[in-house]
């Protein structure tokens, strides 16, 4: 008896250390981020300026047409994917999350080679029309949307699954197509599913780097969205490490400022379940 | 309101193979789970397409493989209530019922009277999953026949309740065909609920319909052995037809020799090997001794014993020539005989209800 008490106190104390060292860890940069910017001081003058301003905007606008794209080619294509069967599913569903899996890295390497100038079709595009892709503000919705839209399809995919299908075989016995009975009876109850995938994957387009870096490159004002901005700062441009850290702290709250709005409204215009 | 159906399909281990019609009444789909019920149902409703067959409602084909007929689920107008009942859980009692109806006036006139009928005007506001089992199947009912339906497909709609709730339902059922001529399909592998529900009873095992008869019939005469196991007769013996009447048939059994009455349009030949079956409820336990002058009856020795409360189950091994036996008995007369203080008794086969199967 009295040893169970001993190994109950001994694990109760064990998951609070634990669950605080991991807090902390969580914590204590975002910590620092800010303790360095108050030390600095220059956060509200790099705001007013142009390139911070064009690189937030770029970023905050670009995200958004990625989860637009993502949620109109993705969600027929994760509902699909939740009740149809048929052979090769398995491998059409790989296919949809590897670019979870893959370094963003690689993504834009891969976009260079399907799309850039030299690319699968972006040679025969180049050639016929003399139009191209890489480095231009469609490059970075391109390669925004490849990374960040898996991660609204898989999440919508799990909201669909999670729906008795029964329900929606009742609803066609009542009259209603499949379109209505998609809004109708689909959509409202998979709306927490739709809702958190398309948070997490305006917030993975939102710190889009790598996949952006390689297929569209750094031109301010045109490609350079703000995790490029703040890589270039860190890099040793005229902003510096303060620079980097300022910007940092910038999307940061910009970033949670839009989650927290766009949560409110998502959650005041849904009817209670 | 008429069905005639007629379909075949491939279906995982069996192929299913099956026709029946129905015409205002209730016409039960009883069986193990996995027999072809449900499957039936689903091809009614047209969300499960038969590979050849001819599905006619109210004499207007809605499949039909020949003449490549095949309306879509939303165009055949059929209510159909699912185990689970399926209620849209974001949508209150009333935009439930409404959900099938085109809006305006008339859809809140309809919601209203359906309201009404099944005792649900209270909770017109209330979500599903805040009602209790009994509410949320009228409420799964109402939206069935939202549409004007006249063919309802239920399919073992009352499985998740408990039986004080059943019998409401039950009562509602038959007062609504009643009421609107319903035609209903209900599917079942509940025997009481087969027995209290059907006008008719169709028996399905491995994607067959093993007998489609009225109910008594099913469960007097059953066709074969397999569905008199299906329906319940405890006593099934293999047995070797021997002399024959114009009245009864004698059978022999373990021994002992049976006369069975005679209600078999082709009566088995002497020395055909048939199944007897006789249901349990209906064999007599009786005092004394067996006679040569009476026929039917043997003894045997109570060998082991089941009290249900209303019913007794007791089996039965013969003490001389005869098969073993189940019988039950009701409580009053289990007294009055004195069951519990003696162990053999003379057991009496009713001629009447002894049923002679051929064997296949």
């Amino acid at each position: 008896m009295k040893r169970g008490v001993l190994i109950e106190r001994g694990a109760a104390t064990t998951l609070v250390v634990l669950t605080v060292a991991f807090a902390l860890f969580f914590v204590l940069p975002f910590a620092g981020l800010i303790d360095r910017a108050i030390r600095d001081g220059n956060t509200i003058d790099l705001w007013r300026t142009q390139q911070v301003r064009d690189a937030l905007f770029l970023s905050f606008w670009t995200s958004t047409i990625s989860v637009v794209l993502a949620i109109v080619f993705g969600t027929p294509v994760a509902y699909l994917l939740a009740r149809a069967r048929f052979p090769g599913k398995a491998i059409v569903d790989a296919i949809i999350d590897l670019p979870i899996v893959l370094p963003p890295t690689v993504a834009g390497v891969a976009l260079l080679t399907a799309f850039g100038r030299r690319g699968l079709i972006g040679q025969p595009i180049d050639n016929w029309t003399g139009f191209t892709f890489g480095f231009s503000t469609l490059a970075v919705v391109m390669a925004q949307t490849l990374v960040s839209a898996p991660f609204y399809v898989r999440a919508a995919k799990g909201g669909f699954e999670a729906i008795n299908p029964q329900l929606e075989r009742v609803a066609y016995t009542l009259g209603a197509s499949r379109i209505r009975t998609f809004f109708r009876i689909v959509a409202p109850q998979a709306r927490p599913s739709l809702i958190a995938g398309i948070i997490l994957s305006w917030s993975r387009a939102m710190g889009e780097l790598g996949a952006t870096l390689i297929f569209a490159g750094n031109i301010e004002g045109k490609t350079q969205t703000m995790p490029l901005a703040i890589i270039q700062a860190f890099e040793g441009s005229s902003l510096g490490l303060a620079g980097a850290v300022a910007l940092s702290l910038i999307l940061l709250l910009v970033a949670l400022v839009a989650l927290v709005i766009f949560r409110t409204i998502a959650n005041r215009s849904a009817t209670p379940i | 309101m008429s069905l005639a159906f007629s379909a075949a399909r491939r279906l995982g281990p069996f192929s299913y193979e099956a026709s029946l019609e129905a015409n205002e009444e209730i016409v039960v789909l009883f069986g193990h789970s996995g027999a072809g019920k449900s499957v039936t149902l689903q091809m009614i409703a047209g969300l499960l397409r038969p590979e050849s067959g001819r599905i006619v409602i109210d004499g207007a084909p809605v499949f039909d493989s020949t003449a490549r007929v095949d309306l879509a689920p939303q165009k055949r107008n059929v209510g159909y209530v699912v185990q689970d009942l399926a209620l849209f859980p974001h949508m209150t009692v009333a935009e439930n019922i409404a959900f099938g109806l085109p809006g305006g006036p008339e859809q809140r006139a309809r919601v209203s009277g359906l309201l009404e009928l099944l005792q649900l005007r209270d909770l017109k506001r209330r979500r599903p999953l805040s009602l209790s089992g009994g509410q949320q199947q009228r409420v799964a009912l109402a939206r069935a026949l939202a549409r004007d339906t006249r063919l309802l497909l239920l399919d073992e709609p009352f499985s998740a309740l408990d039986e004080s709730l059943r019998a409401g339902l039950r009562r509602e059922l038959l007062r609504l065909r009643k009421e609107f001529g319903l035609t209903i399909l209900f599917v079942t592998h509940d025997l009481r609920e087969a027995h209290l529900l059907a006008d008719r009873l169709a028996v399905f095992d491995a994607g067959r319909i093993l007998q489609f008869e009225d109910r008594e019939t099913v469960f007097r005469k059953p066709l074969s052995r397999r569905v008199a196991e299906l329906t319940g007769v405890a006593n099934i013996f293999a047995a070797t037809a021997r002399a024959r009447t114009s009245q009864s048939i004698e059978v022999e059994v373990a021994g002992l020799r049976l006369a069975c009455a005679l209600p078999l349009a082709s009566p088995p030949p002497p020395n055909q090997v048939v199944d007897v079956a006789i249901r349990s409820e209906r064999v007599n336990l009786r005092r004394g001794r067996s006679s040569e002058s009476e026929p039917n009856l043997f003894e045997a020795a109570i060998v082991e014993e089941f009290a249900y409360g209303a019913t007794h189950t007791l089996r039965l091994e013969p003490v001389g020539p005869g098969p073993a036996i189940e019988v039950e008995i009701a409580a009053r007369p289990y007294e009055v005989l004195g069951v519990s203080s003696q162990r053999q008794w003379l057991v009496e086969l009713p001629s009447e209800h002894l049923h002679v199967m051929p064997q296949r």
